[in-house]
This record gives C-alpha cells, structure tokens and sequence, in this order.
C-alpha cells in the first residue's frame, strides 16, 4: 500500500465491490497479480460475480471465479477499448483497477472520457512504486523511473523527480537538477522501487 | 488619467525594465511586519488601499505596453502557456466582458467599448489605443474575434489569469494564460483541484490556511471580488520565471553577489484578485505581477529595513521553497546596510511621498 503525504497525488484503497452499483468491471494489471492474488480477488468480488467483467491485462494467469475474463496484451489495448466501446456505460457502472501507478491513471482518463465520474472509480495501488515523470521543459514523458533523478527520455537533462503528481498526465513532474549550477547533479539513489 | 508608457522596455534580454519614482513609490509592498508567515490573507477588493495599484480593479501601469509584448513572445515559443478545457467558453465571454468593462470604464484614455446590446448576440465595437487594436465583434460569437475571447483579452492586459471551474465543493484550474508565474506550469496543474495544485506548497496544509480559503472562495459572490498579495523573488526584472523555461533563468541565480545584489536581486509581488463570474459560476483568479529591485525598495526606508528583516526571519522551508537558498545571503549583506534597527511602523504604506535620489 502507498502512503505519502504528497498533497496531489490520490490516497489508493483496497479494492472491494461497490454493492450500489449494478455491473461491475475489474482491469488488473497481470504483473501486479503475486501468486494467489487472483484467488483473493475472486473472493473478494465473490458477491457480485455474476455482473463482473474482468480484464487481465498482460497476463495467462487463470481467472477463475473472476466473472466473464477477457485478456488484453498491454494498457494501450484498454485505453482502445474503451474508446471504442460500443456499449453504452451508465450510473450503475463500477470500476475497480489494480496496477502500478502510471497504469492506474492511463486507464482511469481513458475510463473518464467515456463518462466515468470520480465516484464510479476505485483503484488501487499494487506493485512497484516506478513513477511515469513528465519533463516539464520539453513535456515528454518518461516511463518506469525508480531513481530521484532520472534522465529525460526526450532532451536528455538531467531531472529531478519532484513530489507533485499529475491526475491528468498521471505523471509526476521533473523539473531540470543542475539548471543553476550545470553539470552539479546530486548523487542518485534508488527511490520508487 | 494620462500614462507614461515605457514601450521599449524588456524583461529578457538586455532586461531593461525600470522603475519610474512614482511606480516604486506605488509599489505593493507586502509586509506590514518584520516577519512573514503563510495565512488567509484575504481581503475585499475595493478601490482603496495602502498602495495606489488596488485605486482600480484592475491596475494598468507605466509597464503595460512593454508587458503585452513580453507575453506575446513567451506565447510564440510556448502556445501551451494559455489553455482552456472544452467546457469553459462561457467563462470565457465572462472574462472578456469584465476585463473589457473595468477597463474602460477606468481607463476612458486608453480604452473604450462601445455596445449595441448588453448580452450574446449583440454588436461591440473594443479599441484599445496604447495597443492600437480596434476590433468590431458579436458577443458569443467566438468566430467573430481573431482566437478566442479568452485568449484574446488576455493578451491585452498585465499579469496572468486563470479560472477556476466551481463543481462537486472545489475549484478546478480549468483554463489559463499563463505567461509571468512564478514557477508553477500550467500544462502541469490544468484541470486540477485546489488542494492537488497547491500541492507543493509547503507549512501551509498543516495550518489549515487552504481548507480555510477554499471554503472561503466557494462562497464568492458576485460584485463583490476579493484580494490577496503573494510574493518570492527573481533575479533580473523576467516576468517568464515559469519551469519550462528554468534552464534559461536558474543559472542567474548563481550571479548574485554582495555587490550587485541591489540591481540583480528583484522582489515580485503578485496582487492576486478572485472573481465571481456571472454566467459560468466560475471564479476568475487574476495574478498580476510586479517587480522591484532592492535598491528601488531601499529608496524607501522602512521597506528596505523592514525587507532585510523578513528575509533574515523567514522558515528554511520556505526559503528552499521560493528557490531563495541560492543567493539569500548574497540578498541579506546588501540590504544590512539599510537596516539600522530602529523600530517599524506596522503597515505596508511607503510613510514617505518623494524618494531620496539614486
């Protein structure tokens, strides 16, 4: 479980069904499933089974007990299928999605643009702590960074990761180390493993 | 009431940005006492103050021309500076309509509006001479302008301006021109909520101060505006300190010495307005910068003590926070000098009419 007291970044919960709503969907990240997770994550939506869909994502673990399972490669095949879901969802929607950060919010803008609200979403954090970081000079966006200074993907500085996140990038912003003092980088350490 | 304008000046560059006499003397120094901490400094925002910037809503200096052209060229390198989400053009005619309203209503010189109706629909004539624009459009009618209105009035006017969507108890920072901030990105913080873009803020969550103003805020109402001064500091008179272009200014931060201090080290002051707006029910946040040397604010003599104290007093968190860790002591043995000891008057007033000269 994450816990920080950075003030933009969301508090994530443990999953469990939302018994107000009507159909469920469960989009778990497969690498973020440990051995037996799944088997709780049946026993958790135990109660609701019979109106879940789950989508595992990037995984051939079994999902038994899960509902109707579908599988999905990668995150971007998500984010496509939602934006060509041809079924409408309604207030009575539910999703619940488990992954490391960067694909906790890939998924839910993806899911806000087809007319999820805030409440109908519930995520949880699981797995490792890397941070997608956005550059805030040139705006790329650099995946997987688990040091408190990174190198940016698109102009190579190097950018210090700051503790302000970004729901809508799902990013935390990096921001130029060295830029009053070039080349003064400060040692490097192994922060979001 | 004629103005001064400085057309040449820049704020990049050679940096010749200055100071007349009367804009330090108008200046809005923001420390009634010798030390400084993070509260709801809020306030109405009525046409009187201890400094002549709050006479009119919304203050048009001797830097105007200077300003806008400023912001034209931060907007050429970096369109992504003013940024408005979908759901906002109602906002968007709110803003340009008290903008164009205020303005030429205090500033009949400089600008006028000429209306053929009061809603969407109708023809208005706006003419904004010390720009030399003169622009015949219909009121909702966003074709009709050459970007749109939100854009377009807010290239005509100093300092920044975002606004704040009013939904589900918060604000959301759903657009913004954003051109002279002092380190915050908009592409970053847009659409966020309150607490999320106040976020790196130090001291102040833990006081409670944002729960309070945000609470504060929902109930704005309208004609009723309110104020707040915010402040840091900038080394050379730039008003685009924003994190995208920190490559360019981060390294003046390491120039500062005792010596040129004085010239080099610049307080800036953020008047910051909310307004209710009356179709959209969104808030309009002006932030309207202005800059000011420590030898102009030494030509005043309680500002210049009084500055050295606040700056000698002021938490670790927040000097590290404004960026200040760089050249603070540099800052601090320039304005020693001016700082005898004596005891200071509570207030911001400048206490004289004339300065002593350069």
């Amino acid at each position: 479980m994450l816990h920080s007291d950075i003030k933009s970044r969301p508090t994530y919960t443990q999953l469990e069904p939302d018994l107000s709503g009507s159909q469920h969907l469960l989009i778990v990240e497969g690498d973020t499933v440990l051995p037996g997770r799944l088997d709780s994550l049946a026993g958790t939506f135990a109660p609701v089974e019979e109106n879940l869909h789950t989508w595992l994502v990037g995984t051939q673990a079994g999902g038994l007990g899960l509902g109707k399972v579908w599988r999905l490669p990668e995150v971007a095949d998500v984010v496509d299928a939602f934006a060509c879901a041809t079924r409408g969802y309604g207030i009575g929607d539910r999703l619940y999605v488990q992954g490391t950060e960067p694909f906790l919010w890939s998924v839910a803008k993806a899911a806000a643009i087809i007319g999820f609200s805030a409440e109908q979403i519930h995520l949880h954090h699981a797995g490792s702590l890397r941070r997608r970081v956005w550059c805030t000079h040139c705006h790329t966006v650099t995946e997987n960074v688990t040091t408190s200074i990174a190198s940016c993907a698109g102009c190579h500085r190097h950018l210090l990761v700051r503790d302000h996140f970004s729901r809508r990038l799902g990013a935390f912003m990096g921001v130029m180390v060295d830029a009053e003092a070039p080349g003064e980088v400060p040692a490097v350490e192994e922060s979001f493993a | 009431m004629s103005i001064a304008f400085k057309p040449e000046e820049t704020f990049r560059g050679d940096y010749s940005y200055r100071n007349s006499d009367a804009a330090v003397l108008r200046f809005p120094f923001p420390f009634p006492e010798d030390r400084y901490m993070y509260s709801v400094n809020i306030e109405p925002h009525v046409r009187s103050g201890p400094s002549d910037v709050f006479l009119r809503p919304f203050d048009v200096d001797e830097h105007y021309i200077a300003e806008c052209r400023d912001k034209a060229i931060t907007l050429e390198r970096d369109p992504g500076r003013c940024q408005v989400l979908p759901h906002m053009m109602m906002a968007q005619w709110d803003t340009l309509e008290l903008l164009m309203e205020n303005l030429s209503a205090d500033y009949p010189e400089q600008f006028s509006l000429i209306k053929e109706g009061d809603d969407f629909g109708s023809r208005w004539t706006w003419i904004n001479r010390p720009l030399g624009i003169e622009q015949s459009f219909i009121f909702g009618n966003a074709e009709t302008l050459p970007c749109e209105p939100f854009e377009y009035i807010t290239r005509q006017a100093q300092g920044d301006f975002a606004i704040c969507d009013q939904r589900d108890d918060n604000l959301f920072m759903d657009a913004g021109m954003v051109t002279s901030q002092a380190d915050w990105s908009l592409e970053f913080d847009v659409g966020m909520s309150f607490m999320e873009w106040h976020g790196p803020v130090p001291l102040a969550h833990q006081t409670g101060v944002f729960e309070r103003a945000l609470k504060y805020l929902l109930m704005l109402r309208l004609g009723q505006p309110v104020r707040r001064l915010n402040w840091t500091m900038s080394i050379n008179p730039r008003l685009d300190t924003s994190p995208e272009s920190y490559p360019e200014w981060g390294p003046d931060r390491a120039s500062v010495t005792p010596e040129n201090a004085g010239q080099k080290v610049h307080l800036r002051v953020e008047l910051q307005t909310l307004w209710r707006l009356p179709r959209s029910n969104a808030i309009l946040f002006p932030i309207r910068c202005y800059l000011a040397s420590l030898e102009d604010l030494a030509r005043v003599p309680k500002w210049g003590a009084r500055l050295h104290r606040v700056l000698s007093s002021l938490p670790p968190q927040l000097v590290e926070y404004k960026g200040l860790t760089r050249y603070l002591p540099a800052a601090l043995e320039w304005l020693a000098q001016h700082d005898d000891g004596r005891e200071l008057p509570v207030g911001t007033e400048a206490g004289v009419s004339t300065l002593a000269p350069r």
